[in-house]
């Protein structure tokens, strides 16, 4: 599989925390896989449920939120995050996506070790699932 | 899957540029191929390359293109964005368009650092494709600018800490001076003479203590600690708690000083200055200020029980020790260290600094000091000066991994060391040298072991009656300010600038700035140098009397807000939204710009300006689109 064919993944990573944390990977002269692409955003809370559903129906194939956790510069953002996520799954889960994934974590700014390990478990989960939707044929009766 | 093929709004005209970064990009990058992909994507106008796109040649090409008409926003492919985004905003407002109409491609840190073949160039092109999706959606946007307090509070009353306030002072800004101790002075009054001028530390504080005491701008507040946080540049609202000193180290240097009996103003050695009496009682004070000058400094490593033998025997000390013992009275003509008279000695270098994964052991948190500490190496060089200087019989053996003397004048050290007869010996970080008592009967009470690189690793036994650890600098206590302020650390836990070379006083944080070794290990000279730096910047924003801060906040569009009130119920900020007239109204200078707001709002009513929902989807449709081929 070329880098082009291989199942996108999005990365929504705070400005604060996350996408510094994955700058200090490049730093490092770290590596990983070239199917993820970051977005660096101030604060993950901004999405509606709609972008995360959104973005799975355009072919994105894995989504991980790397928010500040309990570190967010935002009073109270992080636990809006964390619930519109846990909604996000419920209609995931009756669309028939397999919730893995989306996956919420939290990654700090010399988080360089984190960053890749999440990275890279998002990667394998992806080369096992496959596109999203995939589960819901594989799943259904007539497939 | 649908056709996602981004459109950009109908006439934009992008320009992008791309930097190989002299060849942290082009290495990895096919930066021409890379040029030719961009010209493709849609609603591109320019392209162009240059060597260094932060240069002056290389922002001059954004203002000859946009002055020229060939675009109406800029898409920059370059370095993380927090490095340049303020030079490229500069360029593009140089350029005479809004600096809002820029957006920035990281293809260094998250394309050329990371991806090493051939894939680097198409990963490169899709950042680029959503670059230029984004900056298709970007409107311009105005600067909120707001009134400035001329005040800075300096957290931070050693050398760095009282060089930074009297340079504030001296440029017309009151000043608030918060010390945690009772004392002014740092680290600095626990040493004794300072390489390379040989100036006495105490000296040199006193002249610094004396004018920071007679300025009538600045305040003096000892005991006290930055306990609360709010507001941004130009209007910092802090929260300063007095208490009196509870700390083993506290209490210790205040028994010190009572000890020496000295009247207070007046420098006590290893102590410092005390301006008035330790605080007694809590008391909490607001300090409304502008600009905050983090000058917190460093702790001095301290061996952990049996390193080196310290701890378990009286004869092994550090080199911070040694320098008081050095400090103080040595009648006769032979050296002295806690009551013992030494005629050999060991110093071991690199104790607590530049230690290795898997070799080292991680201390109690599970970290290591991989950092180099920089001055232990001329620091100990002259202290063996000394010693051989005032003590000449003494001989000195100095077990190296390597020899760091990087200053100006700091070669002379060494140079002067091995004419005076020190004795160097090297060995690998695999292989410390074991330091155990020495056998009943012996003449000196400890044996240093090591394996002699530069002898083909013979093994080398050199009996000692002291041994000396060259003590690193490890960050100081900053997990409470780092809480408070959100600012960075480092891998190695000191205080991290934005940009080591181009913005190296600077935190993310607008109006923080970092002076001295609260940032690394640095010596005096460079304290000075960074507190004098942070100064100056601290001045510039606040001697304006305004600041302007970026205008990402929340914009309501009147024309689909229906009023529901969803996002004044759901804004973390208490007066930050509100309803007029039945449409919902942002106060700007309330607004985090966090977005919380735009989520909960069932008609899309809200953006946060120069992030938009909009934008993100125009990116994801730039990302899940085919390839742009060449």
């Amino acid at each position: 599989m070329t880098a082009a064919d291989a199942p996108k993944i999005l990365i929504l990573a705070t400005e604060d925390c996350a996408y510094p944390g994955a700058n200090s990977v490049g730093q490092a002269h770290l590596t990983y896989p070239e199917n993820t692409f970051l977005l660096r955003v101030r604060e993950p809370a901004m999405f509606p449920e709609k972008f995360y559903l959104d973005c799975f129906d355009k072919g994105i194939a894995g989504i991980i939120v790397m928010s500040c956790g309990v570190e967010c510069p935002y009073e109270g953002a992080y636990n809006a995050l964390a619930a519109r996520i846990n909604r996000v799954y419920q209609t995931m889960k009756a669309r028939g996506l397999d919730i893995r994934r989306l996956r919420l974590t939290a990654i700090c700014t010399v988080c360089n070790r984190a960053f890749l390990k999440e990275v890279q478990q998002m990667v394998d989960l992806m080369n096992e699932l496959g596109a999203p939707g995939s589960e819901v044929k594989a799943t259904s009766p007539a497939a | 899957m649908t056709d996602n093929t981004p459109k950009l709004p109908k006439d934009e005209r992008v320009a992008v540029y791309i930097c190989h970064c002299g060849g942290n990009i082009s290495d990895a990058v096919k930066v021409e191929e890379l040029e030719e992909l961009a010209r493709r994507i849609p609603g591109v106008s320019v392209v162009r390359r240059n060597t260094f796109m932060c240069s002056d040649p290389g922002q001059q090409l954004i203002i000859d293109d946009l002055k020229a008409g060939n675009a109406d926003r800029v898409v920059v492919c370059a370095c993380a964005p927090h490095l340049h985004e303020t030079t490229f905003r500069g360029a593009v407002a140089r350029g005479g368009l809004n600096p809002y109409m820029y957006e920035h491609a990281n293809i260094r840190e998250q394309v050329s650092w990371v991806h090493h073949g051939p894939g680097a160039t198409a990963k490169a092109a899709k950042l680029v494709q959503a670059a230029v999706a984004k900056a298709g959606n970007l409107r311009a946007l105005e600067p909120i600018r707001m009134e400035a307090r001329r005040h800075a509070t300096v957290v931070g009353g050693g050398i760095a800490g009282m060089k930074a306030a009297l340079d504030l002072a001296r440029r017309g800004i009151d000043v608030t001076l918060v010390e945690k101790s009772p004392f002014l002075g740092g680290n600095l009054a626990r040493l004794d003479r300072l390489f390379p001028t040989e100036d006495k530390a105490a000296d040199l504080l006193a002249s610094l203590y004396a004018q920071v005491t007679a300025s009538r701008r600045i305040t003096v507040l000892t005991c006290a600690e930055v306990v609360a946080h709010s507001g941004y540049v130009g209007h910092f609202d802090l929260t300063v708690r007095r208490a009196a000193p509870t700390t083993t180290e506290d209490l210790e240097l205040i028994a010190r000083f009572e000890k020496a009996g000295s009247p207070l103003g007046t420098f006590v050695p290893f102590v410092g200055f005390a301006p008035v009496l330790p605080a007694t009682a809590e008391e909490t004070i607001a300090v409304a200020t502008g600009a905050v000058v983090l000058a917190v400094g460093f702790r001095h490593y301290v061996p952990r029980q049996g390193e080196y033998g310290y701890g378990d025997n009286p004869e092994v000390v550090t080199l911070t020790q040694l320098i008081e013992a050095l400090a103080g009275e040595q009648p006769g003509g032979q050296l002295m260290v806690n009551g013992r008279a030494i005629r050999t000695m060991a110093l071991i270098r690199c104790v607590g600094s530049r230690h290795i994964p898997g070799v080292d052991e991680e201390d109690e948190n599970g970290n290591l000091n991989q950092h180099c500490s920089r001055v232990c190496c001329t620091a100990s060089l002259q202290a063996e000066r000394e010693i051989k200087q005032r003590f000449p019989e003494t001989v000195i053996y100095d077990f190296y991994r390597d020899i760091r003397a990087y200053g100006r004048g700091h070669e002379e050290y060494y140079c002067g060391a091995s004419r005076d007869g020190v004795l160097f010996i090297r060995f690998e970080p695999t292989g410390r040298p074991v330091v155990a008592r020495s056998p009943a009967g012996s003449d000196n009470p400890l044996t240093v072991t090591v394996a002699d690189k530069l002898l083909a690793d013979r093994e080398l036994e050199v009996p000692v009656d002291l041994v000396v650890l060259a003590n690193g600098m490890v960050p100081g206590d900053t997990a409470k300010l780092v809480e408070l302020t959100k600012i960075p650390t480092g891998a190695d836990r000191f205080l991290l600038e934005v940009h080591p070379k181009l913005r190296p006083v600077e935190v993310k944080e607008a109006g923080i700035l970092l002076a001295g070794t609260c940032q690394a290990p640095m010596d005096t000279t460079e304290a000075c140098a960074a507190a004098a730096a942070a100064a100056v910047k601290a001045a510039a924003v606040l001697s304006r009397g305004y600041v302007e801060l970026d205008p990402f906040v929340a914009r309501i569009d009147p024309e689909l807000c229906k009023g529901t009130g969803a996002c004044i119920e759901e804004c973390p900020q208490e007066g930050c939204m509100s309803l007029v007239d039945g449409k919902a109204t942002v106060n700007p200078a309330l607004c985090t710009g966090c977005g919380m707001c735009v989520a909960v709002c069932p008609e899309g009513a809200i953006e946060v300006n120069g992030w938009t929902l909009r934008q993100y989807e125009a990116m994801v449709d730039a990302i899940v689109a085919a390839p742009v081929e060449a």
